[in-house]
């Protein structure tokens, strides 16, 4: 145990320090890194490397060259750089790999080395070529900020979205800053740049000058600055060998350091703990390595070899060309458990443990004291806390282990903190893995969550361990494995060395009917690959037919989306494909689609109507259906025609079209209709009025009502009105023209062929109880009840009803009975009701 | 039109018309009651001859001392063991919930384009003041009128529909040649369908609008009715073939799924229950899981095509609900009542629901029960208004605070309902209604088809009424085919023995359905009255009936009867189908006939027309009958009560096969373990292509003789002018 500190480090009187080795590296550099621009990703990222990154010349071997490494120095990729001279590299949230060319353009790149995409970062950075730039992170995501040859910068916040932003100008300004940073405050980024002795803040619109409190004077200049992980921290070297740490804000000063160096160093940054207090700045130059913090004294490593350090959000990691190490701050809980001659709870468990398994009764002691002092429960914590600080799995399981035997000792201790701790360490062992070389630590690992993690793993195509992890976690299917395979399966169709037929098995068989896979996903991606075939296979695996006709379509697979639009049932999908069919086919092959189509042809029809009717006439031409094109003619003549040539047009066509569809009747029935308007034509020019559109029916009864009595009866013969509808129209009309001679004239003219209890009724609705008195008498006997009864004569309806003897007249009769008045009335029916029972 | 922003929109019911009937009331409570007195039942049957609306014998008188014991009867309008209906006022505050969301999307002020078929189902989901919560500032009705408004911000809450479209379309491209730039949001109810977007962009302004939908499809007009309001689904679907709005019906009952737990049991009859059974089955999979381990709350569900049954949407509605929805027209569960009922100058517009106490108690009752019924009912306020007399000053306080209000409300309904009651009576008197009901009567059970037919020609030749005229043409055209009756089943087993033995098993299939359509081939109009009638309606109403014609034709509704089709006719084809041998053709030549009706033969296989031994007692019916008088039991609910009888559609196979419907059922019966025997004895029936007032009062009775109780769902509450207007071509 006591050697177990020996690389334990303090820093003033509070905080210790440590180094460890991560990984020997893998890789066998010829170069040394300084030779090479470097650029290592957070979070136990991937290490870029742009080796001869400044050679000119045109030789291929001396070349850059872009490789592109795990944190443990595995090779993912090595790529002979084509394009422009690059001036920084940087990483992105989603581990792209970002490379500024001199000319301002951004080129994107995979982990594996595959090109994305590329952007520019604007005219003016391409005109005055980059002089420097910087990859930086905030919470909207990977941000670039460009310094420019005019000493201007340039940022974008977010590369995903990309909005140039120009920052406004530092008045005065000849030489190139001497150091730079992007800062992050308030959500938006701003600049901090160092001119001599002079600090000054960008944003995109001020520019102010500004003044760290408590700076030391006769500072000349700053030579390098560095910010923390989250923002939050500043630290300042300035010329005189003095470091300078604050609040990123220049408000507060933190501490102050004099390391008496005046020679630049080669890198600063910060190396804090979330929620620590202590705070540290490590700076390196080529052969030293010092950590400085609110304390007189520094620690100094020597570095053996050429070293990168990189940022983390809870130390440093510092790799050369033979070893990745990380330096941190001890944490708490593993200070109280380590330090020498600690009683804290914690390290009196884990003492206790060891001594248990020497079988040792001391065991018994350390356990009695913690009780004795209650803080077995803290104990056991500290221990699981600490287990997930530590780096190598023996100590991890020593601490692990004292925590179950301290459990044991405890009744109700939620189980769920250590069992968790054991699954995160397990997975954690296994990202480590120098093969896999992503060194993790647990704070890291719970900022990033498990989710990115996994992703981090599909980007480097380590879908078995994704998978196991997932499983291993009991993650529900769609968040975990199905998510997974579709990677995988897209990542697979990608492999154009397999058939399209093996492709398509094997991502079936994997995959199934996962739920939350959308095969149509990875059609989509393989269509992209160009691998149209491949696609189609897929899609017969998409359960929805929604999800395959986009697609399909997209393939110009239109025949076989409509099929499966129409498989779908759903309607709009079947438009959708309907009219993305009608833009890439001739017209001819169109309607021969829809044709064998009925669902499609029926949704068309629809649209045709309200949107293009010629093209309805098209369709129904090519089918021969001539009912429809008769009827389409039909609404021709009164909807979309004017003139009455035009009209008779459309009806002459309409009735044509009726002819071969056999349907004679409507074809008589138009022409009578083309007869009629041309007769109506006629009247309104010979009698005035308005007769167009009106019905044959008022045609007539508005000649009646002009007293056109010739021009009635002529129309009524030509048309051949049945006797009855002309004697209703008559009798109505002269009624209405209350021209009671003319309608008694009409009634005698010879026998109605409608009775006469209509002139009755039609009397009285004009209310002329005289005439229709004259016609109640000429009512046949059967309906002479009603009649009299409509005339209001009670009375005498009474006697008929009772002569014929009719039970339901005498019923009627009676039910018109009202008041005294008919009270007699009333009382001989019911006399001649019960006269009738009795026989 | 502009709405004014103080003005209340057209449905809304608005304080001025409270006041205006509060205000009459104040004048005399009395003197109202006594309005209503002296109609006893006799006086007002005296008065205008009723016997029509009594039974189909027609001899009925009522006796007045009975009136009382019906309205004790029809007090209970459920039985009391039976279940408690679910509460559906979630599907309002989800719709409303949505609806502010979208207009939030729209931050500030903006005017509100409303279509006119969405005013008044959205006042029943969010009044204006909820709206202008929300930031609308002006609301205008979409019409073919430049809109003037002058807000930066337009939103327009439409159908999905093309015009719709080019209303919009319209309006931006004029901005833009103004120079003008505003926010537009387009709002689709109930949902977005992407001949809409195109036209949009066809027009240019895809860029310049944003689209969002409304999914509100289910409106709860009453305690057991959803309405989908979507009137146009009759002529899109049966006539134009257009399915689009299955899908929307599909998502109607996954959300009423999703929200009242699974249902156990479902059977649709007729293509369009089948599609969007299978269309909602596919919603339920994708979201597997979501209704899993739920209790269900509706045991049965039952999915119903128009076209199943079109004689009971042609009849003259009876029962009082239905007859208001005939005279008055029913929109949205509420109705307009003109001065000649309201005895004022003013019309109001009164919400007809379970709320209305007067209402909820006669709108299932025969006509002729109603006038007992109110009179009654005036009495008995009568009497609790001269209450008042005894009281002293304490009693009279607490009167006056508890119970006037509730009287005077009471007493406000029933002058209203007694005054519809009379204007309904005088409309119907008008008419000959007596001689029109005997008719139909006559047609439903097939005898003096030729009396029918002439009356019907006499009315078109009196030009009556377009629509009435074509409703009766429909009905004699489906209902007409005595003439012809095969016996059908001999006629099977003869050529089945024949041609068992020549054809493969799958032709066989095909054949005897093809055999089954031959036959019900009698249907529809002899070739003389169809040429004869169609020809006296054009003389009457115009030429351009020739395509309200061709359409009625297209959708089964008035057919004619194929020449020549004997017995020998149909042999003849079938052995050359036999020949033929190719079942394509034999399917080319189903598609070629029209879908014809049976109803005859389903008719007296149902026994749709009760035996009446004496009088049908009107007041306490025995049977579904009563809607229309004891002369016809509705075939839509009668299928429903036989299927529910035998939880399946076993022993109906001939009655489907006579529908020319293909039917379906499904039970699942992990689903049917845990639903509660209360739960099974919920119905839920959905009316594709509409339903009427008619058909929901027999089944209402249904569940009151049998302790079931149904919950509607329709595309829209229909009637038979409705199903015809949908059918017409008017000159626009």
């Amino acid at each position: 145990m006591d050697c177990y500190t020996a690389n334990w480090k303090p820093l003033g009187d509070s905080a210790f320090y440590r180094k460890y080795e991560l990984y020997s590296m893998d890789w066998d550099l010829k170069e040394e890194l300084r030779d090479c621009l470097v650029a290592a990703a957070p979070y136990g990222g991937p290490i870029a490397l742009l080796r001869n990154p400044w050679r000119k010349e045109k030789a291929a071997s001396l070349r850059p060259v872009l490789e592109i490494y795990s944190a443990s120095g595995v090779p993912l990729a090595s790529l002979l750089w084509k394009s422009g001279p690059v001036v920084s590299l940087g990483w992105s949230a989603e581990e792209e790999l970002l490379c500024v060319q001199e000319d301002g353009a951004v080129l994107v790149y995979g982990l594996h080395g595959d090109f994305r995409r590329h952007f520019s970062m604007g005219n003016e950075v391409l005109q005055n070529r980059v002089l420097d730039a910087r990859i930086f992170h905030t919470e909207f995501g990977s941000g670039v900020a460009i310094l420019t040859g005019a000493h201007r910068f340039t940022l974008s916040a977010n590369v995903g979205d990309l909005k140039l932003r120009r920052m406004s100008e530092v008045p005065g300004l000849q030489s190139a800053p001497s150091c730079w940073t992007t800062l992050c405050q308030d959500r938006v980024a701003h600049i901090l740049l160092a001119v001599g002795p002079d600090l000054y803040l960008l944003d995109h619109a001020t520019c102010s000058m500004v003044t760290p409190p408590g700076l030391a004077p006769g500072v000349s200049s700053f030579l390098q600055m560095a910010v923390s992980f989250t923002y939050r921290h500043l630290a300042l070297f300035t010329d005189t060998g003095y470091i300078w740490m604050g609040t990123a804000s220049l408000k507060e000063k933190l501490c102050e350091f004099n390391c008496n160096i005046r020679a630049p160093p080669k890198q600063m940054v910060w190396c804090t703990r979330p929620r620590s207090k202590e705070k540290a700045v490590v700076v390196a130059w080529e052969r030293r390595l010092m950590v400085v913090g609110d304390a007189p004294e520094s620690i100094q490593f020597v570095l053996d070899e050429d070293s990168y350090l990189v940022p983390e959000l809870d130390g440093v990691r510092i790799f050369s060309r033979s070893t990745h190490e990380f330096l941190h701050e001890v944490p708490a809980a593993s200070e109280e458990i380590f330090k020498i001659a600690s009683m804290a709870p914690g390290a009196l468990l884990l003492e206790a443990q060891k001594e248990y398994e020497k079988e040792s009764q001391k065991a018994d002691e350390y356990l009695r004291e913690i009780q004795e002092l209650g803080q077995l429960t803290q104990a056991v914590q500290q221990c699981i806390e600490a287990a997930g600080h530590e780096h190598r799995p023996d100590m991890q399981k020593s601490l692990l282990r004292a925590a179950s035997f301290g459990k044991c000792f405890l009744d109700r201790f939620p189980p769920d903190s250590f069992v968790r701790m054991c699954q995160d360490l397990r997975v954690l062992n296994a990202v480590r893995d120098y093969h896999i070389g992503i060194p993790l630590t647990y704070s890291q690992y719970k900022q990033l969550t498990i989710q990115v993690l996994l992703d981090r793993l599909v980007l480097r195509r380590l879908y078995p361990l994704a998978i196991q992890i997932c499983e291993y976690l009991r993650l529900p299917e769609v968040q975990g494995v199905s998510r997974i395979l579709a990677h995988w399966a897209c990542y697979k169709v990608q492999q154009k060395d397999v058939s399209d037929e093996d492709v398509a098995r094997a991502i079936n068989q994997k995959l199934g009917d996962t739920p939350g896979v959308s095969y149509s996903d990875i059609a989509a991606r393989a269509y992209g690959c160009g691998r149209t075939e491949l696609a189609i296979k897929l899609l017969e695996y998409e359960p929805r037919s929604g999800e395959q006709v986009p697609l399909l379509l997209k393939m110009k697979r239109s025949k076989l989306a409509l099929n499966k639009a129409i498989e779908s049932g759903d309607t709009d999908l079947v438009f959708t494909v309907l009219l993305h069919l009608k833009n890439e086919l001739n017209r001819g092959d169109f309607f021969m689609t829809l044709r064998n189509q009925p669902m499609a042809l029926s949704l068309y029809r629809q649209f045709c109507k309200h949107q293009e009717l010629e093209t309805l006439k098209d369709l129904y031409n090519q089918d021969d259906n001539h009912q429809e094109l008769g009827s389409f003619h039909i609404r021709a003549s009164y909807a979309a025609e004017e003139r009455i040539e035009g009209r008779v047009a459309a009806l002459q066509t309409a009735a044509d079209a009726f002819y071969k569809a056999k349907n004679e009747f409507a074809a008589k029935a138009t022409e009578d209709q083309m007869r009629l308007l041309r007769l109506q034509r006629r009247l309104e020019d010979e009698l005035g009025g308005r007769f167009l559109d009106l019905s044959l029916h008022d045609t007539v009864t508005t000649l009646i009502l002009g007293g056109h009595n010739k021009r009635a009866e002529q129309l009524a013969r030509d048309f051949r009105i049945p006797d009855k509808r002309l004697w209703w129209l008559k009798l109505t009309a002269l009624a209405e023209l209350e021209d009671w001679e003319e309608l008694e004239k009409f009634s005698k003219s010879k026998k109605s062929p409608i009775g006469y209890l209509p002139f009755v009724e039609i009397c009285m609705k004009q209310h002329n109880k005289y005439e229709a008195k004259k016609y109640a008498s000429r009512v046949g006997p059967e309906q002479k009840v009603k009649a009299l009864l409509l005339v209001g004569d009670v009375a005498q309806a009474a006697d008929v009803a009772i002569e014929h003897r009719n039970e339901a007249e005498l019923s009627l009769v009676l039910s018109h009975c009202t008041g005294a008045t008919d009270g007699a009335t009333a009382d001989k029916i019911q006399r001649a009701r019960a006269q009738a029972q009795k026989k | 039109m502009y709405l004014s922003a103080r003005r209340p929109l057209p449905g809304m019911p608005s304080a001025e018309s409270v006041k205006g009937t509060s205000g009459r009331s104040r004048k005399s409570p009395v003197s109202g009651g006594r309005r209503g007195c002296p109609r006893t039942p006799r006086a007002a049957g005296a008065q205008t001859e009723p016997c029509y609306l009594q039974s189909a014998s027609g001899r009925d008188t009522v006796a007045a001392g009975r009136a009382a014991q019906v309205a004790a009867a029809m007090a209970f309008p459920h039985r009391p063991d039976a279940p408690e209906l679910p509460d559906f006022s979630m599907l309002k505050r989800l719709a409303r919930d949505q609806l502010i969301y979208l207009l939030e999307q729209l931050p500030g002020k903006k005017d509100l384009f409303i279509e006119a078929d969405l005013m008044s189902p959205l006042d029943r989901i969010a009044n204006v003041s909820i709206l202008k919560q929300h930031e609308v500032d002006k609301l205008y009705k979409v019409e073919n009128k430049p809109a003037l408004s002058s807000s930066e911000q337009l939103c327009f809450l439409v159908r999905p529909r093309i015009r719709n479209m080019r209303y919009i379309a319209n309006l931006v491209n004029a901005d833009k040649v103004a120079g003008r730039t505003r926010k537009y949001k387009v709002i689709f109810s109930p949902q977005k369908f992407y001949a809409c977007e195109m036209v949009l962009e066809e027009e240019g302004i895809y860029g310049d609008v944003s689209c969002d939908e409304w999914a509100f499809s289910l409106l709860p007009l009453d305690v057991d009715l959803l309405s989908m309001e979507l009137p146009e689904f009759f002529r899109d679907y049966f006539l134009e073939g257009d399915q689009r709005w299955i899908n929307t019906v599909a998502q109607a009952l996954h959300l009423l799924s999703t929200l009242y737990g699974p249902f156990p049991n479902c059977y649709g009859i007729g293509r369009c229950a089948k599609m969007s059974y299978e269309l909602w089955r596919q919603l339920e999979e994708e979201e597997d899981g979501e209704t899993k381990g739920r209790r269900p709350e509706i045991g049965h569900i039952f999915l119903l095509d128009r076209d199943v049954d079109f004689v009971t949407a042609l009849c003259s509605q009876v029962v009082y609900e239905g007859l208001v929805d005939d005279t008055f027209r029913i929109k949205c569960g509420s109705v307009d009542f003109g001065p000649e009922v309201t005895s004022s100058d003013k019309s109001l517009k009164v919400l007809l629901n379970a709320e209305d106490k007067v209402f909820s108690e006669i709108r299932n009752e025969h006509f002729s029960n109603v006038f007992g019924f109110l009179s009654q009912k005036a009495r008995n306020l009568q009497a609790q208004y001269d209450r008042r007399r005894g009281m002293d000053i304490k009693q009279m306080k607490n009167f006056v605070s508890r119970e006037l209000k509730g009287l005077k409300q009471e007493h406000r309904l029933l002058s209203l309902h007694i005054g519809a009651c009379e204007s309904i009576m005088k409309k119907k008197t008008k008419q000959d209604f007596q001689e029109l009901i005997k008719t139909e009567h006559a047609l439903l059970e097939g005898f003096n088809i030729r009396e029918g037919t002439s009356y019907i020609e006499e009315h078109i030749d009196r030009q009556v009424s377009p629509i009435e005229s074509l409703r009766l043409m429909c009905l004699l055209s489906i209902t007409e085919n005595a003439a012809k009756q095969f016996p059908v089943e001999l006629l099977f087993s003869q050529q089945e023995t024949r041609e068992r033995s020549l054809l493969p098993h799958g032709l066989q299939e095909l054949q005897r359905a093809f055999l089954g359509r031959l036959l019900t081939e009698g249907s529809g109009l002899i070739p003389k009255d169809y040429r004869s009638l169609k020809t006296q309606y054009l003389q009457s109403y115009g030429p351009e009936h020739l395509l309200t014609f061709s359409n009625l034709r297209r959708a089964g509704l008035l057919t004619e009867q194929a020449p020549g089709d004997t017995l020998t006719a149909v042999e003849s084809k079938v052995s050359k189908l036999v020949t033929d041998k190719a079942a394509g053709k034999i399917t080319d030549a189903f598609s070629s006939l029209a879908k014809r009706s049976n109803f005859r033969a389903i008719s007296k296989k149902l026994n749709l027309i009760p035996r009446v031994d004496g009088e049908y007692d009107l007041k306490v019916p025995r049977d579904m009958a009563y809607v229309f008088s004891g002369a016809y039991v509705p075939l839509s609910c009668r299928i429903v009560e036989l299927v529910l009888e035998r939880r399946s559609w076993q022993g109906l196979d001939e009655v489907v096969r006579l529908l020319n419907c293909s039917e379906c059922a499904f039970t699942d019966m992990a689903k049917e373990d845990k639903a509660s025997s209360e739960s099974l004895r919920l119905i839920l029936v959905v009316f594709l292509g509409g339903c009427t007032f008619s058909e929901i009062s027999a089944l209402r009775f249904l569940g009151r003789e049998k302790g079931y109780r149904f919950i509607f769902l329709t595309t829209a509450v229909t009637n038979s002018a409705r199903l015809m207007e949908a059918m017409s071509e008017v000159k626009a």
